[in-house]
């Protein structure tokens, strides 16, 4: 009889009361961004860089631009550059997790594949929309000047549009692997900004070039309601341009990260 | 009989290296775990372990072969909390404090109410404000071990779980799977550290080249291929600087009895010597 208290050990519990334990993914969330807002140097380039370029080239600037002023067009600018970099980053962020083995750790746990891109999307959004909004305050309280349709346009359009640039840090990372690619998608950024004519006006041969970059049709998108259309320099863009750019570059950064999965994948 | 904790049949997995040459990490692997059970994989390098450890939780998908944790798909099994794993290739987040990444992990298992209890299993309390970048290896490693605690599972599979601890922090993480275990949680760890098989676990499953080479009781696998060896201590006359007085030691060959041989002891072999007589037993097969 004395046997049976050995095998008496604890059994495992039924199935059925282990589940409909739900993942609390809005607290999974929260702490995501919670640690991606306390990274000092990645928030400097998200909010204090371009806050400190619409200081420099936008504030006080009075010339009238379309429904509203220069210091309009440039705030629109920079917002547009700090939540693309923060889009950047933090799809970038992710890949490098995948990388560093934290989605195997997250592999053990009930949460789906889908939820996780959810949560890091909602992250990105939060993140971005901390210039947007910084900007739009710094420039409100300056002296920018539109009609109140030109703000709330191009309020959502910015921070919205922000979103390809979350597929395009994910794709950069899923083609360059490895430690860097973070660094490479935010550094290139910088570069399809001044191609895409985000920071300085341009003219002749590098605006007909940068037509073609990713950010020329989401930066002019974004001013179009202040601008339409008119470019600073000379000139005008139809609407279907900026349009075109955008839905070209969403299927190719999609389909470029898709890709990128693919490849991943096939490693195992 | 209840439901074993761990039912592998035929499990065969291949891989292709970088040069295109396929190899196969795991060979035809037949596997009964019982729930209670303290099972070691011991093996180098190579051996298959950690691609097990995989098909076992369901990250990698077995060429051939079935295999069931608690009678369901591995991957169902961590959907319900029921296994979780320290594993050798599983990261933390860097900027994460200790707290942080027990809450966000207990937050995917739906498990918030465990958080504290972990943290205080794995002796992180005094940590939990403090950065991962900021803790050693060993302490990264404790706090895998509390992730791992999270869903309160009933297996439990850490793959060479003491890596990067030094001798101290390793005695008091096997001290702590200890308690665990007495607890009646299922533990299968992967180690090439042959003293933690060999303290630890009490069923041992050798793995060489994909294969299950032998799995018995611990204490069996080490006697069936160790041998027996004899020891004994020469008077202290004829040991000087240099070893033991050649010319006694071939008077000892002639003839041990008469020459005053005291205190003969008989030790079992160590594991380590199973160990190395099986794996080199394959290798000879191979060649």
């Amino acid at each position: 009889m004395t046997a049976s208290t050995f095998a008496d050990t604890p059994t495992p519990a039924p199935a059925a009361a282990r589940t409909g334990r739900r993942p609390a993914m809005a607290t999974y969330a929260r702490l995501d961004l919670r640690r991606q807002l306390r990274d000092r140097i990645g928030m400097f380039f998200v909010v204090g860089l371009p806050t400190f370029m619409f200081l420099v080239f936008g504030l006080g600037s009075d010339d009238p631009i379309g429904s509203g002023n220069v210091a309009m067009y440039v705030m629109i600018s920079m917002a547009a550059y700090g939540a693309v970099t923060a889009t950047t980053s933090v799809a970038g962020s992710a890949a490098t997790e995948q990388v560093m083995g934290w989605g195997r750790q997250l592999g053990l746990t009930p949460m789906r594949p889908v939820a996780f891109v959810a949560a890091k999307a909602a992250v990105a959004m939060a993140v971005a929309a901390v210039p947007v909004v910084a900007i739009f305050s710094i420039g409100a309280a300056t002296g920018a000047r539109g009609h109140w349709t030109d703000w709330v346009l191009s309020g959502a359009v910015v921070w919205l549009g922000s979103a390809l640039f979350a597929v395009y840090g994910l794709a950069i990372c899923l083609v360059f692997r490895g430690p860097n690619a973070a660094g490479i998608a935010s550094g290139m950024i910088v570069v399809l900004a001044f191609l895409g004519n985000v920071f300085t006006p341009m003219s002749g041969f590098m605006l007909e070039l940068g037509r073609l970059t990713p950010l020329y049709g989401y930066v002019a998108l974004a001013r179009f309601p202040l601008t339409d259309g008119h470019l600073p320099v000379a000139g005008t863009d139809p609407l279907w341009l900026p349009v075109a750019n955008v839905l070209a570059w969403t299927v190719i950064f999609a389909m470029l990260a898709l890709w990128g999965v693919r490849r991943s994948r096939a490693r195992t | 009989m209840s439901t074993p904790a761990i039912r592998a049949v035929g499990l065969r997995k291949q891989f292709h290296s970088t040069d295109g040459t396929p190899v196969l990490a795991v060979d035809d692997v037949d596997l009964t775990v019982h729930p209670g059970e303290i099972v070691a994989f011991l093996g180098p390098n190579g051996a298959g372990k950690t691609t097990t450890v995989d098909m076992l939780l369901g990250l990698t998908r077995p060429d051939a072969g079935t295999i069931e944790v608690y009678g369901t798909a591995p991957g169902e099994a961590v959907r319900q909390g029921r296994v979780s794993a320290v594993m050798q290739t599983g990261g933390l987040l860097n900027d994460f404090t200790v707290e942080e990444t027990v809450r966000a992990i207990a937050a995917l298992h739906g498990r918030t109410d465990r958080v504290e209890v972990v943290l205080e299993r794995a002796r992180l309390t005094d940590l939990a404000g403090r950065r991962v970048e900021a803790c050693s290896g060993g302490e990264q490693q404790r706090l895998k071990f509390a992730l791992a605690l999270v869903p309160d599972p009933d297996l439990v599979v850490l793959d060479e779980p003491t890596t990067g601890m030094d001798v101290g922090a390793r005695q008091e993480f096997w001290r702590a799977m200890r308690a665990d275990a007495a607890l009646g949680r299922t533990i299968v760890f992967a180690t090439h550290y042959l003293a933690e098989a060999d303290e630890f676990a009490e069923r041992t499953v050798l793995m060489a080249r994909g294969r299950i080479v032998h799995d018995a009781a611990t204490a069996d696998v080490r006697a069936a291929y160790g041998g027996r060896t004899l020891t004994f201590r020469p008077p202290a006359a004829v040991v000087g600087a240099d070893g033991i007085d050649a010319a006694w030691l071939s008077r000892v060959h002639d003839a041990l009895a008469p020459l005053g041989v005291t205190d003969v002891d008989v030790s079992a072999a160590s594991l380590e010597t199973a160990f190395l007589a099986l794996t080199a037993e394959l290798e000879g097969a191979a060649r």
